[in-house]
Order: structure tokens, then sequence, then C-alpha cells
């Protein structure tokens, strides 16, 4: 290593550096402050702003610092006259075009070219001729555009082709003339594509859904951590006045480095929505009645208490934290109710006796870049952990093989090896296929159980090649996503999948939905085991089984059940003929005021203390930031109370951090050291799922679909994503066969129920299925989110 | 995502102009595939007469490169029209030699003759005087200017008038 | 010896008295400089700084654009502004108030304005019946600014070349 390293001198000062590091990067470590605007840490080196010209011993000119690499006996300047000269005339370049409307720019009071011009700029330009002006562009409605303020960095150029994958924005035209835009009128379409406005050094890229609401200076920042994928991003929260203004990232190397997804971005614009719960509210006869919390509180005890235990159940976000879902199951099963989980979108139950105590990605966050191969089984990572996707894509721009088994054949941003898109029977043939090839590969036989099932797998040139790579490639990993998990046979694919990497020796993860829902499994928010993975005394039954008529009577936690759960015709149904039902949402949503008895108001993840447990197990914990409307109370304080009221022992917990730390001593007392994810298959035995007959329903939860927050947040909604989600798609050729037209409106009837969407014609889609969205309003009166469907012109 | 099998923004590109981005795409290595894109919206633009939109979404389509990648090309090379423009492209040179031998005059002539200004197309979309042109490499024939990729140097009113009766 | 008979007869001549009485008839004969209050005020200089007013343009469209310098730079915290987004695509604010129980009338407003939109007038008598009314209200703050236009304007055109 030492023959790397090479001594510079800067500003007198002697530095080590390795050898052909940039120059900035140097000085920025050692604390040697050069002005700049195009270089960006995380993206390539454009040199094309000038600013941190810097001058360098025996160089005729002075030299960008962000494109000289160090070198032996180097001596650097940084603010000699030369240097500042030059760095002085490029800021006169550079605000001859610019406009002075500080006062009305929304990156005013934290704009690198103010803070940069404070120190480089003339008080008064000598430039009098005509500025330009340049065309705003609408790029959709997450990001507001005002380019005559551009100094054209590309650095969201870059971004936009280095990180997020999706080269949208380039500079058109040249000279005077040059513009960043798309050039033809298009949104920005990349989940991550908010990080430009953090990006942009101007105000030229600048938050559409806030605008002119803040100054920066007076907004409080809090720190924080995304709740709505496994990631578990490291935020800012802005406040103003208690109210969130706007999300920024949190630097994390480790889990979500400087980037946030869009998601996590704008779902604080829920928070206010319309029907945002802001006092506890009972049911009398049909009406709904604002209560206090003592009314509300009595009730929910005694309405519990009044039904059978074994008749009831609790349904628990995997949005929640883990405070709120160890509490909540600490409560519930203190009552004797067995029945709760938060596998909200899962119906195959079979082998959860097999699932790891915790069932998380297998491995650190960061070493999904190492990986060599990958095999995504049901999960369209982009969209659903959008900066898990980044780093797998790191690790495929690196030569790593990425292939998918998916429902659809989704767009990835990087190159992908292998894929096959296959309706859920075929998805299991496909990795039995990569199963078997694995086996004959390693030359040894199927277990026992496995045999039929190995007998009838798919056999092909993909199916080979997959096992081949994951048996070649070094950090190799089989992934289990969201809509693995929601697979009608999830057991057998967690089965294949275990064997598959028994065989090859890759890693198997679960990426499962929700922020916590890798750690609803450490605070017991299963029905089969308690807090720590303890065993139970009796097992509760599954949703399947217990969400049915003849409910007596239910909790949920955050949960709206029409939009979050499998199957919701089901379970409206059941919660409907249930004598009581008590519902701790932030939202009064009009599925619940249908169904529910109760509402009480509690807090969002902006507004309470709470802990998540992200994917790879990292334990987060965030203090509330935003000032909770009217009566909100944090739900795990309620909670509380609700043990206090019921008589249970062990409710006296004062902060969240108490009930964190009971729970973390839940483990420790458990001895649980570490964790795996390797799949025991004694004795298991996979039978073949049957062809199925009919048009087949697939479709999964779109990435702005996945909690009750992100439904409400207005400008999400308005992204193309989420309207091209909302679309019922088919295969072309299965479409004329149907005799239907791209845009046509149709109906789905699936077991006497049905639903009107419009049709998208979309090769993703395997022929003989039907791609509907779940968790969107127009299929929520539908059943299960698998099976056989009709689809008629309407 | 969307999308039919059977149709590709591609489509449009005629047999012609296939071979001809083919052989552009011969002369690089099989990965620099962006390379051939000037020849490639040359040879578009010389069968259609500029580029629209729709024809450099072929282009990136039939390359494989991102479509706004083509579009930056395309708005870069002043060669490159965007908007639909007369049968026959005049460009006359002002650059320093010959603005100093006249080169003036020669706009002004045609400007009065053709009865447009720099930038504009003639009504019955015969000419198109195009906007700017800086140095053509034809200083010792200045003044000079180009009429569809030919050079007239040496020019006067009179030879001016001469080419233009002999082109269609 | 001669101070000390100096002494004895100013004892008894009231010389003290005619020294004063010499004063007050002196200015008995001069030009009376007193202000008859309320009725006469004091002449007060262009920057004089009295209540505040928001400025428009004369298209009648409102000066401010929402900055929050003045929010910024007011040291007695008096002002608060909230913002957003008009139907036009401008910057506008919700709400724009000074207490005036907090307010020092120390003219940094004036000074950050960017537009010349807050500005202090030289109205100084003013008073409050009821609570509550100390807060300037947006609708208050441009009233006055639409009624004393003319003389704000002349104000500042007096002051400019000093600027």
């Amino acid at each position: 290593m030492s023959e790397d390293l090479v001594n510079i001198e800067v500003d007198g000062i002697p530095l080590k550096a390795k050898k052909g590091t940039m120059l900035i990067r140097v000085t920025d470590e050692a604390g040697i402050r050069i002005p700049r605007f195009c270089y960006h840490d995380k993206l390539s080196v454009a040199a094309n702003c000038r600013m941190c010209l810097v001058e360098v011993e025996k160089a005729p000119k002075p030299m960008p610092a962000c494109a000289t690499p160090v070198a032996e006996g180097m001596r650097v300047w940084t603010r000699s006259p030369k240097a500042l000269a030059a760095q002085k005339a490029t800021m006169e370049f550079l605000l001859i075009n610019h406009p002075l409307d500080c006062p009305v720019c929304d990156q005013g009071g934290e704009c690198e070219l103010q803070d940069v011009s404070m120190g480089y700029g003339e008080g008064i330009s000598r430039y009098s001729e005509a500025k330009r002006a340049v065309k705003d562009k609408d790029i959709g409605p997450l990001i507001a555009t005002e380019m005559t303020r551009c100094i054209h960095c590309t650095r969201c150029v870059r971004f936009g082709e280095e990180i997020a994958g999706l080269r949208e924005l380039g500079a058109t035209g040249r000279g005077e003339f040059m513009e960043i835009g798309t050039f033809v009128e298009k949104s920005v379409t990349s989940e991550l594509s908010g990080n430009v406005i953090d990006l942009c050094p101007v105000g030229a890229l600048t938050a559409k859904p806030s605008r002119f609401t803040y100054r920066a200076w007076e907004l409080v920042q809090h720190a924080s951590v995304a709740p709505h994928d496994g990631v578990g991003s490291n935020i800012h929260l802005h406040t103003y006045n208690g109210r969130v203004m706007r999300v920024v990232p949190r630097h994390n190397e480790a889990v979500n480095e400087t980037w946030i997804s869009d998601r996590d971005r704008f779902s604080y614009t829920g928070l206010g929505a319309a029907d945002r719960l802001t006092a506890p509210m009972i049911r009398e006869g049909d009406q709904w009645v604002t209560t206090d919390w003592e009314t509300a509180l009595t009730r929910v005890v005694e309405g519990l208490r009044g039904q059978p235990a074994e008749a009831c159940g609790a349904l628990l976000s995997p949005q929640a934290s883990v405070e709120e879902l160890y509490l909540a199951q600490q409560w519930l099963r203190g009552l004797g109710v067995r029945n709760l989980d938060h596998r909200l979108r899962q119906s195959d139950f079979s082998d959860q006796d097999r699932a790891p105590l915790f069932p998380y990605l297998g491995d650190a966050l960061e070493a999904l870049e190492q990986t060599r191969a990958c095999l995504l089984v049901g999960s369209e990572i982009r969209k659903d952990q959008p900066l898990a996707g980044h780093r797998l894509r790191k690790a495929a721009l690196g030569g790593a093989r990425v292939m998918a088994i998916n429902p659809r054949q989704v767009p990835f941003n990087f190159p992908v090896a292998e894929t096959v898109s296959a309706d859920p029977r075929g998805m299991v043939l496909a990795l039995a296929g990569v199963a078997r090839a694995a086996l004959e590969r390693a030359g040894r036989t199927a277990p026992e159980g496995f045999k039929a099932l190995l007998q009838a797998a798919r056999t092909d040139e993909t199916v080979r090649a997959m096992a081949q790579a994951l048996a070649e490639g070094e950090g190799a990993r089989v992934l289990l996503g969201v809509q693995a998990h929601a697979h009608p046979h999830f057991a057998l694919l967690r089965a294949l999948a275990g064997l598959v990497c028994e065989t090859t020796g890759a890693t198997l993860g679960y990426l499962p939905d929700g922020g916590n829902g890798a750690g609803a499994w450490l605070a017991g928010a299963v029905a089969h085991r308690g807090p720590a993975g303890e065993s139970l005394d009796a097992a509760g039954q599954t949703p399947d089984q217990w969400l049915q008529p003849g409910l007596k009577g239910c909790l949920l936690l955050n949960v709206e059940p029409d939009m979050d759960c499998e199957d919701p015709a089901r379970v409206m149904k059941a919660l409907g003929s249930a004598a009581f039902v008590a519902a701790l949402t932030p939202f009064a949503g009009e599925a619940l005021k249908r169904v529910a008895h109760v509402l009480l108001p509690v807090a969002t993840f902006a507004e309470t203390s709470g802990t998540y447990v992200n994917v790879e197990g990292r334990w987060q914990s965030v203090a509330g930031a935003a000032q909770p409307p009217g009566e909100t109370r944090p739900a795990w304080k309620v909670l509380r109370v609700l043990g206090n009221m019921s008589g249970l022992e062990g409710f006296e917990y004062l902060s969240s951090e108490e009930v964190r730390d009971a729970l973390k001593d839940r483990l420790r007392a458990a001895g649980v050291e570490g964790f795996d994810t390797v799949y025991r298959h004694d004795g298991a035995s996979l039978a073949v799922p049957e062809a199925s007959r009919g048009l087949q329903r697939i479709g999964a939860v779109g990435p702005y679909g996945v909690d009750s927050l992100v439904r409400r947040a207005a400008p999400l909604q308005a992204t193309q994503d989420a309207g091209a989600h909302a679309l019922a798609r088919i295969h072309p050729r299965q479409a004329r066969s149907l005799g239907l037209e791209e845009g046509d409106q149709v109906e789905v009837r699936q077991e006497g129920l049905s639903a009107r969407l419009p049709l998208a014609l979309d090769e993703a889609i395997p022929e003989g299925c039907l791609w509907l969205p779940v968790g969107v309003a127009a299929t929520r009166h539908l059943g299960r989110s698998h099976g056989a469907v009709e689809l008629n012109k309407v | 995502m969307a999308g039919n099998p059977t149709q590709r923004k591609s489509d449009v590109l005629n047999a012609h102009v296939r071979a001809e981005i083919d052989d552009w795409l011969s002369r690089y290595p099989q990965d620099q595939r962006q390379s051939a894109v000037l020849g490639a919206l040359r040879a578009v633009q010389h069968e259609h007469g500029h580029l629209t939109t729709e024809l450099m979404d072929a282009v990136a389509d039939y390359i494989g490169m991102p479509e706004i990648a083509v579009y930056e090309v395309a708005s870069f090379y002043s060669m490159f029209e965007l908007e639909p423009v007369g049968r026959h492209t005049i460009s006359v040179c002002t650059n320093v030699s010959c603005m100093l031998r006249g080169a003036d005059q020669i706009l002004a002539h045609l400007e009065q003759r053709l009865g447009i200004r720099l930038g504009e197309t003639t009504p019955d979309g015969r000419f198109f005087l195009k906007r700017e042109e800086e140095c053509l490499a034809a200083c010792c024939g200045a003044p000079m200017m180009q009429v569809d990729h030919v050079y007239y140097e040496h020019l006067t009113p009179e030879k001016v008038d001469e080419i233009l009766d002999s082109l269609e | 010896m001669a101070t000390a008979i100096l002494q004895f007869f100013k004892t008894f001549m009231l010389w003290e008295l005619l020294v004063g009485l010499k004063l007050t008839g002196r200015h008995l004969f001069r030009r009376k400089i007193t202000v008859q209050f309320p009725e006469e005020n004091t002449p007060i200089s262009p920057r004089f700084r009295g209540l505040h007013a928001l400025r428009r343009y004369p298209n009648g469209e409102e000066r401010c654009i929402a900055c929050k310098l003045c929010e910024a730079v007011c040291p007695a915290l008096a002002i608060t502004i909230e913002s957003a987004l008009r139907e036009d695509g401008t910057r506008r604010t919700t709400r724009y108030d000074i207490d005036l129980f907090k307010c020092i009338y120390c003219g940094f407003c004036e000074e950050a304005c960017p537009v010349d939109s807050i500005v202090e007038t030289h109205i100084q008598h003013y008073h409050f019946e009821s609570r509550g009314e100390q807060i300037m209200t947006k609708e208050k703050l441009l009233a006055i600014g639409d009624k004393y236009e003319a003389e704000i304007a002349a104000a500042r055109a007096a002051d400019a070349p000093y600027r």
C-alpha cells in the first residue's frame, strides 16, 4: 500500500494521498475547501464548471482540482493570487447569465452558487448586456424547473446516466443556446429522480410539492428513517412550526449513501391528507361521533373483552415500528388473542415453521455490491426497494450476472443476464429448473420430497445458465422479493430457493415489503412465534384462516383492510361481520369507517419515536419530529395504556426506548446471537402445483401504493409510475385473441366480483395472464391476487 | 415497458438508411455503437430532409442509445436541421476572410433576391438560407458559399444569380 | 471689599430677578418656536420610521414576494410570514403579520426588502382599542400602503440621493 502513497503539498501543508486520486478529494479529506459546482463525490468527473481551478507548480495554467490526479512532489496553492484570479473570473462568467432572483428562489439560503459568490463574486457586475432566458420545462409532478438559473454543471445529467440508470435529462444545443432538459416534453420517471433536487447547486431544479412554502433557514432538522421499504433510508425531516415541510437524505454510506427514493422523499405530503384523523371516534349506530380518549379506549378494551379471544384477531402493519408491534402482540397475547400477523399480503403460510427466526437479506446491504451473481425471485427490486436496487445495479455494472424469475418482464436499469417471466406455476417450475440444473452440475441427487417437483421442472438453456451463474459467481445470492412473499406457492419458492442456495453455495435473502417487514418477526408480530422467535404454547391461526365470516373481534394497527391485505373482498367481508373492530390509524379511510367501531388517531412515523429494523438487521431508532395533529397520540403509548387498562402486567414503559430495550432483552434472553437464512429442507415434501385454467390473475402492489401514507401523497399519485400502475395489463397477442385494444375500459370478473379499469397492452406480461394492480382503488373490491379471472370489454 | 412486439421505433427507417447506418456501425467496435450516431443522423437527414423527433428516436432505437443522447448530438451540430427546410441549403461564409472580400454584399444580394432573411426558407420551398455559417475553410476562394455540400468560390452577385438559376 | 458692598446691595435690590426678567424680556419679542400639538406637528425626516405599510406596484400587484428576508432580519421577531405558490405561478405570502407590540421600529425590514415592499411610513399617531389589534395583518398593511402611497413614494424619492 505504502508505495501507492505520494507526498504532495497544498497551501504549504504536506499531505499524503493515494497516487492518482483527484486533487479535490485529497483536499476535501484534509479539510481544505476548494469551491466547486460540477464535482460531486458520487458522480463522474466532468470538469466543466471550472470553479475549482487551483495553481499547480510547473503547470502553465491553473488546473481544475477535480480532474487533476495527484503525483509525487506536487505543490498546489488553492488561494494564491493566480488561483484566486482564476476562481473569481470563473465566478464572474457563471454570474453573467444567472438571474438575480434569489429572493424568490427556493434554493436561496442553501444555494452553492450564492455561498460561493459571497466569497468569490464581485459586488457589482461588469456585464450590462442582455441576460439569456431559458424556457421552463415541465418534467413531472415532483421537480420544479427554473432553467434560466441553470449553470450547466450537468450533475443532473450525470446522475441520470450513472445513478438512476435512466438517461432522461440531457444538454441540448450548444454554447449560448445550451439547455438542460428532456428536449421533448416528458416527465422524468426514475424512482430516484428527486435526488437531482439535492444535486442541483442552484435553484434550477427544486421540489415542486413544497415550492415556495418555506425558506431554508427557518426549517428545523430532525434525523429520521423512512419506513416505506426495507432499506430504511436515513432521512432528515425538515419541519416548520411543527409541520414537515420537506424530506432530504441523511448521509449513511452503509444504508442509502446520499440518495433516497422519491417515495421516501415525498411521502410526507400525505401527512395532512383531508381524511387525517384528529380525534378518537366511535360509531353510534350509523353515525361516527368524535369522543375523548378515555371513552374510546374504554370502548376498545370492553369491546375486545366481550368477544371470545379465539375468534379475535389483529392485523399489524409491517410499516409499524418494532415498539408498536411488540406492545401490540404483548397486549393481544395478554388478552388471549393469538391470531395476529403482519404478513398482510402473504397467501401461502404452509411452511411458516421453516421460516428463519429473522427473514432478512442475509447480509449487509453493501454486500449486494460485491455479489457476482444474483437471482431475483418475484422481485421488482428497482421499484420495491429502490436503494437496494441501486446496490445491485452497481454490482451488475461491475459485471455481476443479475437474473430474475418474475411474473412479468420488469424493466431493469442495468444489464440483466437471464430473465424468466411466467405465471405463478411457471415461476415455480422455472426455479425448480434452476435447482435441478444446480443439482446436476454438482452431481448430487435431489432430496426425497423434492423429486416429483424437480421432475416436472422446466429444463432449458435459461435455467441452466442461471444455475451455472449462481454456482460460479462469488458471493452469489437468491433474493425472495415482495412478489415472492405474496406468491400463491411461496412455500415452494422458499424451498426451491433454499435448495438452490444449498447446492450452489449462494446466500438466501428475503426482501419483504414494509419498513419493518423483517423486524416484525423479531417483535413477535407473527401468529406462530413470540418475540425473539420464542415458541408459543399454542400458535395462532394465519390470516387466511381467521379472516373469515365468524370473526368476532379485530384490531387493525395502521392497516387499511381494502388496500393493504391479500384478498380484500374476503377481509372486508370478515371484518364487516365482526362484532367489534378497533383501528389504530392516522387516517379515517372510507373502508375503515365502514367496518370499524372505534377509530383511534395514532401518529405516523414522522410524529413519534420508534425503531425500524431494516432488511440487513440494522436497528435504527428515531425521535418524533412533527407535531401530531389534534388529539393524535403515538401508537406505542396507546397500546401501553390499553395494556394498563386491561389490567395486564408489564406495561409500565415511559419511553419507546424502554420498549425497544425490553425487546432487546428478550432477544438476549432467548440466546439469539446472529441470524442466518439457511433453509433446512429435512422432511419437506413439495407438491407439483396444478396447471391452471383460463386467464390467470397476476399482479402486485405498485411503488406508490405500499401504505396509507404513500397512497395519500398527491404528488406521488400524480407520477407516471402511479398512473402506469393503475392499469390492467395484458400481452398484445392475448388481447388480440380477446378482441381488446389498448385503452379499452375492461371489466374483470373474479369469483363473482368485478372491477372496471382501463387496459394496457404490455408484452412484459406472460401470455395467459392478466396483470392487475394491487393496492389501488380500482381493484380493492376484488378477491385473491391470483387465480382465474374473466375479462370483458365494457 | 408497454408496446407491441411487432412495432419498434426504428421501423420508420427504410432499407437504404438502414444499410447506410449498418455501414457506419461496421466501422466502430461492437461496444462503441454510439460512435455511428453522426453518420446515422446524416444519412437520415439526407433521406428525409430534416430530423424529426420521431426520426431521432428511430436512430436511438436502431443504434441502441438513449433518445436524449441523440437529441444532444443533433441539436449540437448546426449541420442537422430540426425544422423543415427548403430543398437547397445555402450557407454563406461570413467569417473574416470572406467578410473582407465582400461576403456581406453577397449575403445582402441573396436576401434581396430570394426575399427572405437568414434562417428562412423561400415560400416555394426551394431555398433555405442557413442561419449562421462560420469559416468553411475555403479562404483562398473568398467570398464563398456552400450550396448542398458544393462549394462556390470567388463569388460576385452575378455569379450568385447564375448559381441560383441553375438550381431546381 | 468692593465685592462685599456689591453683594450687600444685591441682597435687597432683587438683582437676580432682573437678570432673569432680562432673558424673558428678550424672548418676548422673538419669533415663537413652540409647536401647538396636536394642532401642529414637528417636521419629520423622510427617513422617519413610523407605522408599517405594504406597497403595491402601479399596476396594482402587491410587491411582496414572500422572500422572508424581513422576517429573518427582524431583531424583535415581530414579523410572521407564511408563503405559498399562487395560482399564476408566483411566490406570494398567505400571511404577513407584524406585531406592533414587539416591533422596535428599527427599520431593518425596510432595509432588507429587495422589492421595497415593506416600508415604515411617517404615520406616528395610532392607537388600538382592543386586544389583537396590534397585529397588523397583510390586509391592513396593504390598505395603509394604498392610502399613503403618494407620501411613501415622495419620502423614498426625497431620500434616494443619500442612499
